[in-house]
């Protein structure tokens, strides 16, 4: 044994300056098709001594001895290795791997092989994530996973996507738990893609028991790559350059029509009209304010690495670099990303192993206000009035004397924007790994994520008003003070875990796999802030917190701390029966500190079986090479609760005042019940599901179907006010989702053409079953110029729209009269809301639910083809069945532009049926909360479409190079919509239920990229 | 023994330590409690933990508006004779112009509020006493928090069983089991509020036994008066009359010579001031929840609308304005109370219909939260932060009240006696009669002497003349004499409590 190792050492480190003395020659093929594989590579093992077949399969490789061994590998197939010995002709037949159901997936503490998993995971490959430039970790899970919806918060560079697996199952926090590298991660922002070996997604109950409280949400698993055994060191450079720019500009009024409405508004608002749109066609186009706003940015991605093993030392090491500018702003919404990683492990002695996983990120982010209707460039942009120029004639800012207060000059807002976050963050576990008995071994594990961040603010003074012959500035244009903020935020959180495992095979048939394992972990948060207002000095570089006259009137502080805790055992039995029947069973206690006293410990089981019938004797159709149903049930928790809910805080502030000086005396009191018995938010998930692959792996199906209903929703119920204080929150709602989930993968060969097709969508329906006594409907999702448009309520989806059906337009004074009653001032032209409730009064009770945020299906499409040293990849993604809430534009306002729709205005009986007339008060009050604003979000989008082309490998061999491909790649290329606004993939923009409302929401921009992989 | 079964034991006792240091640490590691900041279980331990609890309840005193809040006067003198709603219009706050003809809705978000900021302090003093018992301190300072808290407990409950008639007893901090509480009935309330005023009363100093510095807490004589209007309520004339007198015997009080003094920012928390919840303008409080706001919105409420920047809500009525001129003169204390066209309104300009503004303009308006544009907060929106504190008992009510239990246990002298001084300070006429002429007498003053300081209503109702008085307004003596149980509380307690007879 001693001695192999000690060959192997020497191979490995002799490598290529080894002299070449035995020669072999010989085809490789495939089965039922003796042509040869041209193209095909053979390499020596441990060494880059390698070459490909030529066009007739045919090889010939020099070796240095008999102990060499050669690796014959191509693309779809399994590897194959070969001891040289005796032999001088190797012929080889590969076999196809494309048999999905052998690969081997990570799972809760531990990992099985596809086809003996019975709960629902899916799985994204390193290829597919690394196959189109992505920006976050998260944005790999969009549209690969069935089940698993993913949408852009903000089109800004470095901003954080939504992901929610089988849906939205909470009106809390449904974001799922991310596990990487056995860490528990608050958010994966921080991981540079390229570093990501494999994404596991434990979408049932089963697959993410075994993280109990935590696990209701969905659980995502990362693996980080490692080295591989005895894999030759290898170097790696990725990079890719490209453009970004909006692939969409709204339609809007220009100068001239904005001067017809403007005069129109006037005269029925019965005021004259303003002199200078006396004559609108002399004002022509006007000013293009998104064409002003918008921008060309670069974004740029170099990532180099290093890995290699031994058979008892495994290492990565990579850095990486990423930097993005933003289509709104460049620079002012910038993000740039540096990321170092070290994986290693060592073999130390035969029954010990330890390792450690280090990662280090340091990321700034520049930000700009985003998703709202008051203070966001693209708002303002979109709401400015087309009269206004961008700049006065004196090259400085010009501002709109129309539009009001909120609606500043965009491009004058941005420059005055000085918002920085930057972060640096360790992630870093180490682990020692003891062999006890033959197939049992003990891991004890330690972690820690540590973030130490801090935000720079400065708000500069600016008066835009010098011009004298204009009107003053509105105070959007103008601040009289100036302010810096500079706070400093820590998250540490630290975990240690030990896990037993026991893996054993009784007469060959049982194969037994028993888990047992605890865990500790502490999150802990410290924020410190201080400002300081009226700075003498007015320039960005002079905003620090000391640059003041008087201390003691400018300077200010805030602080905060939390800490929770976390204290676990859990455990796992797998028993298969001649890999035919498979059952597994899960339990977890989870003690957690934001429980109260009275409900210290949560108890999470599950249990789960399948069946592979093709396995059966019975089982004769051939065609179907794999065949399994699957079955779950368990039970999983929500701990996204608040770290003290359950307390009652008592506040200071609650003061009064005595003396003869009136002095303000401080007083504090309890402002809420407390409720020691809060707990987690309970999920109970059924799933049943069906994995198929057909022809030896050329087809691969599975599908899905689950209901999820989570119990003990946490929601403040109102308590009678006879209490004195505010309701706690308590465990009262009840939410369920049913979902259907299918995936499709065809994969086939014709000659060198090679080509995979697949597909996957999620079907999902979610209902509000309970809120609690009393059940109040939740109001959400504030417009400022039509008020809540949000609701969630008993027997509804989660955040639907709410609010008023329009009815067409009144088109005279009997249509009015003939109509239940809107309004004293209504008048011909204003639209007709329906009267629900038939009680001749339109008023609150005439509202009804009227859009629905959340998508009935949600899909993905892939096809990758590959000819001799090309590869195209197309990926579609898209939602099907939601809607938008359109709250772009300002209504509460008159003097702001309106979408080019507007023309289309009632001017008269019979001359519009859909959009009314125009008026500077909206008497009718036109604006609220209708289905007018509801529009369908439905999209498919061209997410990636990517050519590459590699060099041959006969080429490569020569220069000592395993692979270089260059590649181009458009993101975002076509997105097909009947959205009007900026973007339809609408994420969370506010809390859990504000959902599909688009208030300003900063567009993903289409990029053109062009990028390198080399690898040698 | 082999190296191997060494080696396996050893690593093994490894595994077990591990698990076992794990489990050791257990209940330590999973108990946290906030760390900046306190809870109901880590504080309530030190005197200053005290005192801090007993001005938090000191500020349900102010709380106005929703969601948790009242004006005095939106009861006593808007649902009286004595003033209508006011406002821009109809529109301006229609739910109280149904109040105030006494067809109002069941629910308003005033009610509800009422409700709210009564059972808020009340909440407040009940933690007080509670748990300030247990705390080792100052034993004098003990027993006079303790004292403001019963008083404070004891103010809301007044309000309440005024207003709702009876209401849930919430006599300590509720349990989760206890939310659903029924109703007491009112006289069990009164019992409360009796008894509370009573334990006041002992333990609490008399007005010159706090320190300058402590000047707005609550006093022996605060807690006095508000027991004399108690025992009133309960026609307990004859231990009224002693209570009362022993306020006047304590020497602590004196009416200030110039009725129009009082309501003036100097005239706060004068000589005869007994209880008087304290507003400053500059606190910069801002609109909505009311916890951190030391100011008042009545003065701007109160304010004409147009040039004098107010909403002109409570505004005087003819009737109202008609009872000053009653004797045959114009009673002086008519100029201290109401605005009449013409009149100066301080520093804001002179009170014409056109500075007012074209919609809505009254004759008359309200005098006493009359603020100058001098006096308001110098930051900060003025609108929440007006300053006038809000007189709830003064010398001359207790005065009065003595005078009208002096006559109902039939000491007419000392009832003339009393409602003479109150004349003597306006220098009018002593008032000679005898019989039911003097109780009336002693109505008439109450009406003048106190107007717009929202008692109106409440007196009409405590001696039975309501219905003579706002019968024409809609009012049915046994439905109106208290309003409705928010309709919202009914449902919020599954119907555990009962909406008062004929709502």
């Amino acid at each position: 044994m001693k001695l192999k190792i000690l060959l192997l050492l020497l191979i490995c480190g002799i490598g290529t300056a080894t002299y070449s003395q035995i020669k072999i020659s010989g085809k490789i093929t495939e089965p039922g098709d003796p042509s040869g594989l041209p193209g095909a590579t053979v390499v020596q093992k441990g060494t880059t001594t390698g070459t490909a077949a030529d066009i007739d399969g045919t090889y010939q490789l020099s070796v240095p001895d008999e102990n060499a061994v050669l690796v014959f590998s191509y693309i779809g197939m399994k590897d194959q290795e070969v001891r040289v010995g005796k032999l001088r002709i190797i012929d080889i037949t590969l076999q196809s791997d494309a048999t999905l159901m052998e690969e081997v997936v990570v799972v809760g503490y531990g990992s099985q092989k596809r086809s003996n998993i019975s709960g629902a995971v899916s799985t994204i490959s390193s290829e597919e994530i690394t196959e189109l430039p992505i920006l976050r970790a998260e944005q790999a899970l969009q549209g690969r996973t069935a089940g698993v919806q993913v949408a852009q918060n903000s089109g800004s560079p470095g901003s954080a996507l939504t992901v929610r697996i089988r849906g939205i199952s909470t009106i809390n926090d449904s974001s799922p738990l991310y596990i990487v590298d056995g860490i528990p991660v608050s958010g994966i922002d921080y991981l540079n893609p390229n570093d990501i070996e494999s994404i596991n997604v434990l979408k049932d109950a089963a697959s993410s028991a075994i993280y109990g409280a935590r696990g209701a949400n969905g659980v995502v698993l990362i693996t980080t790559k490692g080295g591989k055994r005895e894999q030759q060191g290898q170097v790696s450079y990725d990079a890719y350059y490209g453009v970004q720019s909006p692939w969409k500009h709204m339609n809007l009024l220009n100068a001239r029509e904005y001067a017809i409405l403007a005069n129109e508004a006037h005269i029925a608002a019965g005021r004259a009209p303003l002199p200078e749109f006396a004559n609108p066609d002399l004002l022509g186009e006007g000013t293009n304010w998104q064409e002003a706003l918008f921008q060309d940015a670069p974004i740029m991605s170099h990532q180099l690495s290093f890995t290699g093993g031994s058979d008892r030392s495994l290492f990565t090491f990579s850095g990486g670099y990423f930097g993005q500018d933003g289509i709104v702003g460049g620079a002012k919404s910038g993000f740039e990303r540096y990321t170092a990683r070290i994986n290693s492990s060592h073999q130390v002695k035969k029954w010990l192993r330890l390792g450690s996983n280090l990662a280090f990120t340091a990321l700034t982010r520049n930000g700009l206000p985003e998703n709202n209707e008051f203070n966001t460039p693209l708002v303002r942009a979109l709401n400015i009035d087309p009269i206004t120029s961008v700049r006065k004639y004196d090259g400085t800012y010009n501002y709109s004397v129309y539009a009001d207060t909120d609606i500043a000059n965009p491009l004058n807002a941005i420059e005055q924007t000085h918002d920085t976050w930057s972060s640096n963050r360790v992630v870093g576990s180490a682990f020692v790994e003891i062999e006890l008995a033959k197939g049992l071994t003990f891991k004890s594990t330690y972690s820690l994520d540590a973030t130490y961040a801090k935000q720079d603010l400065f708000f500069p003074k600016y008066d835009l008003s010098i011009d004298t012959t204009l009107r003053d500035a509105p105070a959007a244009e103008r601040s009289v003070t100036n302010t810096v903020v500079k706070s400093d935020y820590t998250w540490r959180n630290w975990q240690w875990e030990n896990v037993l495992n026991y893996e054993h095979t009784f007469n060959t048939r049982h194969k037994i796999g028993v888990t047992l394992g605890t865990t500790a972990l502490e999150n802990n948060f410290v924020f410190l802030t201080g400002s300081n207002t009226n700075l003498p000095t007015n320039n960005v570089l002079d905003a620090y917190l000391g640059n003041t006259i008087d201390p003691r009137t400018s300077q200010g502080a805030g602080d905060g701390i939390s800490e929770a805790s976390l204290l676990s055992y859990f455990g796992r039995v797998n028993y298969d029966l001649d890999d035919k029947y498979l059952f597994s069973a899960t339990f977890r206690a989870d003690g957690s500190s934001r429980f109260g006293v009275n409900n210290r410990y949560g108890y999470f089981p599950s249990f789960s079986a399948g069946w592979v019938i093709s396995r059966e004797d019975f089982w004769k159709a051939e065609d179907i090479s794999f065949l399994k149903l699957r079955g779950s049930w368990g039970q999983n928790g929500n701990d996204k609760i608040g770290d003290y809910s359950f307390t009652t805080i008592v506040y200071s502030g609650q003061s009064y005042t005595f003396g003869p000086g009136e002095i303000i005396t401080n007083g504090n009191a309890p402002l809420e019940a407390s409720n020691p018995d809060l707990r987690w938010e309970t999920s109970i998930q059924t799933n049943v599901g069906l994995d198929v692959e057909l022809w030896n792996g050329k087809v691969n199906f599975t599908g899905d179907y689950y209901i999820k209903k989570t119990e003990d929703m946490l929601s403040r119920v109102p308590i009678p006010l006879v209490v004195g204080v505010r309701s706690p929150f308590q465990n009262v709602g009840t939410i369920e989702n049913r979902g259907l989930e299918l995936s499709l993968q065809y994969r086939d060969k014709v000659g060198e053409f090679k080509y995979s097709l697949g597909g996957n969508i999620a079907f999902v329906s979610t209902e509000v079953i309970s809120l609690g006594k009393g059940g109040e409907p939740i109001v959400t999702g504030n417009v400022f110029s039509a008020g809540n448009v949000s609701r969630t309520e008993v027997g509804h989806p989660v955040a639907a729209f709410y609010g008023y059906v329009t009815d067409g337009i009144f088109q005279n004074t009997e249509e009015i009269a003939a109509h239940a009653f809107q309004n004293e001032s209504t008048a011909p032209g204003d639209i007709r809301f329906q009267d629900l409730n038939g009680d001749g009064i339109i008023n609150e009770d005439d509202r009804t639910f009227i859009g629905n945020p959340t998508p009935d299906l949600v899909y993905g499409l892939t096809a990758d083809f590959q000819y001799k040293g090309f590869d195209l990849n197309v990926f579609v993604q898209g939602t099907q069945g939601n809607e938008i809430y359109n709250g772009i534009f300002r209504y509460d306002f008159f003097y702001t532009n309106r979408p080019q729709s507007s023309m289309e205005r009632w001017r008269g009986s019979g001359t519009s049926n859909f959009e009314p007339r125009v008026n500077l008060n909206d008497p009718n009050f036109n604006a609220r909360a209708s289905d007018r604003f509801v529009e369908d979000g439905s999209y498919l989008r061209i997410k990636n479409l990517q050519l590459g082309y590699s060099l041959p490998q006969s080429l490569l061999g020569k220069l000592q190079i395993q692979k270089f491909r260059v590649y181009v790649s458009a993101q975002n290329l076509l997105t097909v919509t009947k959205y009007s606004g900026l973007d339809p993939e609408i994420g969370t923009v506010g809390g859990a239920l504000e959902l599909g409302i688009d208030q300003g929401f900063y567009p993903q921009a289409r990029m053109f990229l062009t990028g390198v992989n080399l690898t040698f | 023994m082999k190296r191997k079964n060494i080696i396996t034991i050893g690593k093994s006792a490894f595994v077990v330590l591990l698990f076992l240091s794990l489990a050791a640490c257990e209940k330590d590691f999973l108990e946290r409690n906030p760390i900046i900041g306190s809870t109901l279980d880590n504080y309530y331990k030190t005197e200053s933990d005290a005192v801090a609890a007993i001005n938090a309840t000191y500020a349900t005193l102010q709380f106005e508006m929703t969601p948790a809040g009242h004006f005095r006067w939106f009861w006593g003198d808007i649902m009286s004779d004595d003033a209508v709603k006011g406002g821009s219009g109809d529109n301006d706050q229609p739910q109280l112009a149904a109040l105030e003809n006494f067809q109002g809705p069941t629910n308003t978000e005033y009610l509800e509020a009422e409700w709210a900021a009564d059972y808020e302090g009340i909440y407040r003093a009940n933690v007080v006493l509670e748990k300030v018992p247990a705390i080792e301190m100052n034993e004098q300072l003990k027993a006079r928090i303790l004292g403001e808290a019963h008083f404070i407990r004891a103010w809301f409950f007044y309000n309440l069983v005024t207003i709702f008639g009876g209401v849930p007893l919430a006599d300590h901090v509720l349990a989760p089991s206890e939310y659903n509480m029924p109703k007491a009935s009112a006289e069990e309330v009164w019992a409360l509020v009796e008894a509370d005023l009573r334990a006041a009363a002992a333990s609490l100093p008399v007005r010159s036994g706090y320190p300058a510095s402590q000047l707005g807490r609550i006093t022996k004589g605060a807690a006095q008066a508000l027991l004399v209007k108690t025992l009133l309520w309960k026609q307990n004339w004859a231990e009224a009359k002693t209570i009362a007198e022993e306020i006047i015997n304590s020497g602590e009080y004196t009416l200030v010579p110039e009725y129009k003094d009082i309501f003036t920012t100097a005239g706060e928390n004068n000589s005869e001031s007994l209880f008087e919840i304290q507003y400053m303008s500059e606190s910069g409080g801002n609109w909505g929840y009311n916890s951190n706001n030391e100011g008042t919105f009545a003065n701007v409420f109160q304010r004409a609308r147009g040039q004098f920047e107010g909403y002109g809500f409570n505004i005087p009525t003819q009737d109202f304005v008609d009872e000053f001129f009653k004797e045959g003169f114009e009673d002086p204390r008519l100029s201290s109370t109401v605005f009449r066209e013409g009149d100066q309104m301080g520093d804001r300009g002179l009170f014409t219909k056109e500075a007012v503004g074209g919609v809505n303009v009254f004759d008359f308006y309200p005098k006493k939260f009359f603020n100058n544009k001098a006096e308001e907060a110098s930051f900060g929106d003025p609108n929440p932060n007006g300053g006038t504190n809000d007189r709830v008992i003064r010398y001359s009510d207790v005065l009065l009240m003595h005078a009208e239990a002096s006559y109902h246990a039939g000491n007419e002298g000392a009832a003339r006696q009393s409602l003479n001084l109150v004349r003597d300070r306006v220098k009018i006429l002593e008032v000679t009669a005898t019989g039911p002429a003097l109780l009336d007498a002693i109505y008439h003053e109450r009406r003048v002497e106190l107007g717009l300081e929202g008692h109106r209503f409440f007196d009409l109702v405590r001696s039975g003349r309501a219905v003579a008085a706002l019968g024409g307004l809609g009012y049915v003596d046994n439905i109106h004499r208290v309003l409705p149980i928010p309709q919202s509380q009914i449902q919020a307690t599954n119907g555990a409590l009962v909406q008062n007879p004929g709502y």
